[in-house]
């Protein structure tokens, strides 16, 4: 009768750290992407869990014109089969693409990871410049497989040298 | 004494709601493998430790 009845306290116990390593396990296990992005001086990290939560659609960024933007995208294979996909980056502005910026095949190896990077230019982007008291906004598209992350950059004015100011001639006496 | 149960009582939900809440939360997050296997371990969990009691006599 003992014996029985620790064999179900064990079964308990047994089921229990099960679920607890499913859970570790389960967590772990996957394909996770995470951006890195510099707009001016300054880096972000978009982790992988960001796109996760349910209230995140877009991450939105800040940039002056004329500086660059340099992206960094990198998927951690954290599976035990390798992992092949196509990594697509492109402009988008009012729901229409301007340009492509990279399209690259990625071979991951399993329980590895693999990066594409890439860099806009807020110059070529908007060659006119923006003017004071307002800003440009597209949307970069990254795309791997099926899913798809949407990253808005905001083109604010940047420090353009102030237009020269026309000279003031005294007033003539007389 | 009494007073000891009410109190004993209010730490052991406390434990379970604190409970719930992260397994909702690392549920989120599993694959749909990974809940149903949860879900099967979970009701074989309480299933054993329903025949243990059993076996105790309570």
């Amino acid at each position: 009768m003992t014996k029985r009845r620790d064999l179900y306290l064990y079964l308990t116990l047994i089921c229990f750290f099960a679920i607890i390593a499913i859970f570790v396990v389960d967590g772990y296990m996957g394909v996770y992407d995470t951006i890195n992005i510099t707009a001016g001086e300054r880096p972000q990290k978009i982790d992988p869990d960001f796109w996760l939560r349910p209230e995140a659609m877009t991450y939105e960024t800040w940039v002056a014109w004329g500086e660059k933007v340099f992206f960094d995208y990198e998927i951690a294979n954290h599976r035990l089969t390798g992992y092949t996909a196509e990594v697509n980056a492109s402009v988008w502005r009012s729901q229409e693409k301007v340009r492509d910026l990279v399209t690259q095949p990625l071979t991951i190896n399993a329980l590895s990871s693999g990066r594409v990077e890439w860099s806009i230019d807020t110059a070529e982007l908007v060659p006119g410049g923006v003017t004071q008291g307002q800003s440009v906004q597209y949307s970069i598209r990254v795309r791997r497989d099926n899913i798809e992350w949407r990253i808005i950059i905001n083109i604010n004015p940047g420090s353009l040298p102030a237009p020269p100011k026309p000279a003031i001639r005294p007033a003539q006496p007389g | 004494m009494k007073i000891n149960y009410i109190l004993y009582g209010f730490g052991i939900l406390l434990c379970l709601s604190g409970v719930g809440y992260l397994a909702v939360q690392y549920v989120k997050y599993l694959s749909e493998l990974g809940r149903l296997i949860s879900l099967l371990l979970t009701i074989g969990m309480f299933a054993s430790l329903g025949k243990f009691f059993e076996s105790v006599g309570w």
